[in-house]
C-alpha cells in the first residue's frame, strides 16, 4: 500500500513540478524527473535536432542541385551550334591568308573568339547602311602595309631622341616662361607672354557661336 | 601720295619647322638644309642667299642627314633607313635605297666625294658607293658593335671613320673593316651625375685628333692612336648636339642645347711659339631652342636651330671689306609666297603644309585720321579649311580673284574645288576630270579674269588649263621655251588682258609667251642673279622683276627691251639701304587707278615705288635718306617737294609674310609677329636668372 502511493506521489510529484517553473529564488535542489520522462525529452529533442538538419541538408543539396543546372545550360550555350562548329573547322586558311605570318597565331584565337561573340547573342539585329553612307564609329581603318617593322623601328628612335631631348634628366621649361622671363624682370613688370590660353572654355565658346547663328537665323525665319 | 585703309591680318598661324640638319657645298656655294617635317631647302650664298630652291616635306619622312657629292648631288638619310636623292630639278626625291641597317642615323661622304658613309641603328657602319649615272650602289659593311652610330667622320685622306656612338667612341679602319680604336667616354665623369653619355657629334682632323661633343656638354679632344684624352672643355649644363669644323682645321663651332653657339680656335700657347691649343674664344647666343645643326664656311659660322632660324653670322676676322657682308643674317620666314589674295572676293588662301584655310576679310564703315585705328563693323571670318588626302605636303596653291575656283597641288595629285558664295556662307564642290599633267605642280597662277589657270611644272613648261562654268576644266595648251631647259618654272606671271605669260624656271631665265598664239614671244636678257618676284602691269603690259640682290629692272614685253626708266635706275644705280636688305622681294602689285605706283613688299618693310618721281641718288656724301616718310610729314609743301623721292618706305607693319592692293584705297598686309611663332614651339631649356 505504502509502495503504491509512493509511486502515485512520485508519479503526481515529477508532473506537479515540471508544470510549475522552477523558481530562480529558491535554492533548491534540481528536481528529480523520472526516468522514463527524461528519456521521452531527451528523443524529443533529439528528434526536433535531427529534423532541423535534415531540412538543412536538403536545403543545401537543393542549392547545389541548382546550381549545377545553370552551369550546365551556361555551358551549353557557350558552345555554338554543331553544323557551324564543323563550317568554322573548315573555314580558318581564307582568314589567315590576309594577316602578316607574325601575327597569324596571335590572331585566329582572337578572331574565333569573336566570332563566338557574334554568335552569342543571334537576337541583335546589325543595322544595314547603304553603300555611300559612312557612320562615325570608333574604329580606325589601317593600311595593313603600313604597320610593319620599319615603323616599329622609326618610332623606337624617335622615342629615344625625344627622351634624350626632352626627357627627364633635361631641364626644359614652357615656351610661355621662358619668353616670359624678359617681361618679369623688366623695371616695369608685364604679364606673361601668354597670359589668356586660347583652349580655355573652347567648347562653351564654340556652342554659344553656334546657338546665336542659329538663334538670328530663326528671327529672321520668323520675322519674314 | 594717298590714303590706304590697311587691314592688318595677324590670324595666320604659320609656325616654320624647325632646322634639322645642314650640309655646305664648297665650290657651288650652296647650303642644303633640311627641317624635322622633311623639307629640304637649297640656300644659294652667290645670289644674296636666296633660297631658290624647296622640296616639300612628307609626314612619314625624316632627314637625320644630308651631304653634298660628286659635286652637284644631293643625299639624304633617315629614321625610315634609306637614302634617298634628292633631284634638285625636278624638286623631288628621285631614288631611295635601303640600307637594311634600321633607321639611318648619320651620313658622311668622303673628300672626294665618291663615297658615302652611314652609320645605322643596330651599330654597323656600311660603306655606299656614289655611282655616276645616278644613285648609291652598296659596297662593304665595316664592323658591327651594338649600340646605335649617332655620328660620323671621314678621316681627310679617307682612310679611316670615326663613329660615336652611345658611352664610346670608335675608329674603323675603312680598308679591312675592323675597329682599330675603342674609346669609352663615360669615364671622367663624377659619379653622383653617371647616366649614359650620348656622343651627339664627332669631327676627325687630319692630324689624328677626334673632336666630340657630347650630351653632358663637353667638347673633347681624343688622341685616337693612343686612345687617350689631350683636351675637355666643359661649354654647357646642357648637351652640345652639333659640331663643325673649318676647312683649314683651325677653328670649330659647337652649337648647345640651350641655344648658344661657341667657336673654339687652336691658337699658340705663347705669342708666336710652336705649341698650339684649342681655346674657347666666341661664344654667340643667336637661338632660343636646341641648335642641332652648325657649318662651318670660310668666312662665316652658319647655324640652324629648332626654333626655325637659320643665322649666318660672319667672321669679321676673315671678312675682307668692311661692307654689307659683314652684317649677321637670321632668316625665320620662308622666301616664298604661302598667301594668295581673290581681290574682288576680299578673300585670303593662306597655304599650311598640310592644309589651306580660306577667310573672308573684316569691313569697317567708319573713316579716320592716318595712324588711327578703325572698329571693324565684320569681323574676318574661316570660311573653308581644305585638307589635303594623304602624308604628302603642298606644294603650291592659289585662289581665283573672283573667289570661286581654289586649286592645290602635292607631289602627286592636283586638285582643283569649285566655290560656290551662297550669301554669307559657302559650297565646295570638286572638279571632277581633272587634266593628267606631270605632277607636281610648282606655281599656281590663275588669270584675272578667271578663266584659266597656268601651271608650272618641270623642264620649263606651263600648261595652260581652261576653267569651265559649272565646274570643269579642259587642259588647252602647253607652252615650253625654245631652247629647252631641265629646270622646273617656279614663278609665273599674266597680263590683266590674258595676252602675256611670264615664266622665271630654276636657270633664272625669264621667258615671256604670248597666249594669243600660244608661243613663246621673248626672253629677258640674263642676269646673274635669281628672280624673287615678277608681275606684269595691267594697262602698259611692262614686266616687272626684283631680283634676289634687289635690283629692280622693268621689261617692256610688247617692244622686248628694257623701259627708259628701268635703264635711267641703272645708271643711277639704287640707294645703298635698298640694296643692304635681307630679306627678298616677294610680291608686287600694282595700283590700277594710277599707272606709275608700284606695291613692293619684303619681310621687313613696305614699299610703295612712285615711277614718276626720281630715285634717290646713292653718292655717299650727298645721299638722300632713304626712308624719309615721317620727315616728310612734318615739312611744308615746297620743302617737301624737294626732298620727295620715289621710294616710299613703310616699316610699321613687321615682318610681313604678304601685302597686296585690294583696290585703290585699301591695302592688306598678313603679318606673323615673332612672339607668336615662339610661344608655339617646342619646349626650351630653362635658362635660371637670379630673381627669378
Amino acid at each position: 500500500m505504502v509502495r503504491r502511493r509512493r509511486r502515485q506521489e512520485k508519479e503526481a510529484a515529477p508532473v506537479a513540478p515540471a508544470a510549475a517553473p522552477p523558481s530562480s529564488e529558491d535554492d533548491e535542489a534540481p528536481e528529480e524527473l523520472s526516468f522514463g520522462t527524461a528519456r521521452a525529452e531527451a528523443e524529443a529533442e533529439r528528434k526536433l535536432v535531427g529534423e532541423a538538419a535534415r531540412r538543412h541538408r536538403e536545403l543545401l543539396k537543393e542549392k547545389r542541385r541548382r546550381r549545377q543546372e545553370l552551369f550546365a545550360e551556361q555551358k551549353r550555350r557557350k558552345l555554338l551550334p554543331e553544323a557551324l562548329l564543323q563550317e568554322l573547322a573548315a573555314a580558318p586558311p581564307a582568314r589567315a591568308d590576309e594577316r602578316s605570318p607574325a601575327a597569324a597565331p596571335d590572331k585566329r584565337p582572337q578572331g574565333v573568339s569573336a566570332k563566338q561573340n557574334e554568335g552569342r547573342i543571334p537576337g541583335q539585329v546589325k543595322k544595314d547602311k547603304a553603300g555611300g553612307t559612312r557612320s562615325k564609329g570608333n574604329y580606325i581603318a589601317v593600311h595593313l602595309k603600313d604597320e610593319n617593322l620599319t615603323g616599329l623601328h622609326q618610332q623606337t628612335a624617335k622615342d629615344f631622341i625625344h627622351s634624350q631631348l626632352y626627357g627627364p634628366g633635361t631641364n626644359r621649361t614652357s615656351a610661355n616662361e621662358f619668353f616670359s622671363i624678359a617681361n618679369k624682370k623688366d623695371l616695369v613688370k608685364k604679364a606673361a607672354v601668354q597670359f589668356v590660353d586660347k583652349s580655355w572654355g573652347l567648347e562653351k565658346k564654340q556652342r554659344a557661336t553656334k546657338f546665336t547663328k542659329y538663334w538670328v537665323a530663326r528671327k529672321v525665319t520668323n520675322t519674314l | 601720295m594717298g590714303e590706304f585703309e590697311v587691314h592688318r591680318v595677324r590670324f595666320f598661324g604659320l609656325v616654320p619647322a624647325g632646322v634639322r640638319c645642314m650640309a655646305y657645298q664648297h665650290n657651288g656655294r650652296r647650303l642644303a638644309l633640311a627641317r624635322t617635317d622633311g623639307a629640304v631647302e637649297v640656300y644659294n650664298f652667290a645670289a644674296n642667299y636666296y633660297m631658290e630652291k624647296a622640296i616639300p616635306g612628307h609626314q612619314t619622312r625624316s632627314v637625320e642627314a644630308l651631304c653634298w657629292a660628286a659635286g652637284e648631288r644631293l643625299f639624304g638619310a633617315g629614321l625610315s633607313g634609306d637614302i634617298t636623292e634628292y633631284d634638285l630639278e625636278r624638286l623631288r626625291p628621285a631614288r631611295a635605297v635601303d640600307g637594311f641597317g634600321g633607321p639611318i642615323w648619320s651620313m658622311a661622304a668622303n673628300n672626294d666625294g665618291t663615297r658615302l658613309a652611314i652609320g645605322c641603328e643596330d651599330g654597323s657602319v656600311k660603306l655606299f658607293q656614289v655611282v655616276p649615272g645616278g644613285g648609291v650602289q652598296f659596297e662593304k659593311n665595316l664592323d658591327r658593335q651594338k649600340g646605335r652610330v649617332l655620328c660620323l667622320s671621314w678621316h681627310p685622306s679617307g682612310t679611316h671613320l670615326a663613329a660615336g656612338s652611345i658611352d664610346f667612341i670608335r675608329v674603323l679602319d675603312v680598308h679591312s673593316g675592323r675597329t682599330a680604336q675603342r674609346i669609352m667616354v663615360n669615364c671622367h665623369v663624377p659619379k653622383s651625375k653617371k647616366r649614359e653619355c650620348v656622343v651627339w657629334s664627332i669631327a676627325f682632323l687630319s692630324s689624328g685628333t677626334v673632336i666630340s661633343s657630347d650630351s653632358f656638354g663637353r667638347v673633347q679632344f681624343w688622341d685616337w692612336e693612343r686612345g687617350t684624352l689631350q683636351d675637355s672643355h666643359t661649354v654647357s649644363s646642357s648637351a652640345a648636339l652639333s659640331l663643325a669644323v673649318s676647312e683649314k682645321e683651325d677653328s670649330i663651332v659647337v652649337g648647345t642645347s640651350a641655344g648658344a653657339t661657341y667657336q673654339f680656335q687652336l691658337l699658340p700657347v705663347k705669342a708666336g711659339g710652336q705649341e698650339k691649343r684649342w681655346v674657347r674664344t666666341k661664344p654667340f647666343q643667336h637661338h632660343t631652342h636646341d641648335v642641332r645643326a652648325v657649318v662651318h664656311t670660310p668666312t662665316a659660322l652658319i647655324s640652324g636651330g629648332l626654333d626655325a632660324q637659320l643665322v649666318i653670322r660672319p667672321l669679321m676676322e676673315k671678312v675682307q671689306k668692311k661692307g654689307y657682308d659683314a652684317a649677321l643674317r637670321k632668316f625665320t620666314l620662308p622666301h616664298r609666297r604661302l598667301v594668295s589674295c581673290a581681290r574682288k572676293a576680299r578673300l585670303l588662301l593662306f597655304q599650311f603644309s598640310q592644309h589651306l584655310e580660306l577667310w573672308r576679310l573684316g569691313s569697317t564703315n567708319k573713316t579716320g585720321k592716318d595712324g588711327e585705328t578703325l572698329p571693324l563693323s565684320r569681323m574676318p571670318e574661316h570660311l573653308l579649311q581644305l585638307k589635303s588626302k594623304g602624308p604628302e605636303h603642298i606644294y603650291c596653291s592659289c585662289v581665283s580673284p573672283c573667289g570661286s575656283w581654289i586649286a592645290y597641288s602635292t607631289a602627286s595629285r592636283f586638285h582643283l574645288y569649285r566655290v560656290q558664295h551662297e550669301g554669307d556662307s559657302i559650297s565646295v564642290k570638286k572638279v571632277p576630270g581633272v587634266p593628267k599633267l606631270l605632277l607636281p605642280a610648282y606655281q599656281l597662277q590663275c588669270a584675272s579674269d578667271s578663266g584659266r589657270l597656268f601651271i608650272a611644272s618641270d623642264r620649263g613648261s606651263v600648261h595652260v588649263v581652261q576653267l569651265l562654268e559649272p565646274g570643269g576644266c579642259k587642259h588647252l595648251h602647253t607652252l615650253r621655251p625654245p631652247a629647252g631647259t631641265r629646270e622646273a618654272v617656279y614663278l609665273l606671271a599674266s597680263s590683266a588682258d590674258g595676252n602675256w605669260l611670264a615664266a622665271v624656271s630654276g636657270d633664272w631665265e625669264v621667258h615671256v609667251y604670248s597666249l594669243k598664239h600660244f608661243k613663246h614671244h621673248c626672253t629677258v636678257p640674263t642676269y646673274s642673279c635669281a628672280v624673287t618676284a615678277l608681275a606684269i602691269h595691267p594697262t602698259t603690259n611692262n614686266l616687272f622683276i626684283s631680283y634676289s640682290d634687289q635690283q629692280l629692272f622693268e621689261f617692256s614685253i610688247p617692244e622686248k627691251q628694257y623701259t627708259a626708266w628701268s635703264r635711267a635706275v641703272q645708271n643711277s644705280g639704287l640707294h645703298k639701304l635698298w640694296l643692304e636688305r635681307d630679306s627678298p622681294i616677294t610680291h608686287i602689285a600694282f595700283n590700277p587707278k594710277n599707272t606709275s605706283q608700284v606695291l613692293l613688299h619684303d619681310v621687313y618693310m613696305l614699299c610703295v615705288l612712285d615711277k614718276s618721281l626720281p630715285c634717290p641718288q646713292p653718292l655717299p656724301d650727298d645721299s638722300a635718306v632713304l626712308v624719309n616718310q615721317s620727315t616728310l610729314k612734318q615739312l611744308s609743301e615746297p620743302a617737301r617737294r624737294r626732298q620727295l623721292h620715289a621710294f616710299k618706305i613703310c616699316k610699321k607693319f613687321q615682318p610681313l609674310l604678304f601685302a597686296d592692293l585690294l583696290d585703290e584705297r585699301c591695302l592688306v598686309t598678313v603679318e606673323r609677329p615673332a612672339l607668336d611663332i615662339s610661344a608655339q614651339l617646342p619646349p626650351p631649356v630653362q635658362q635660371k636668372k637670379f630673381g627669378t
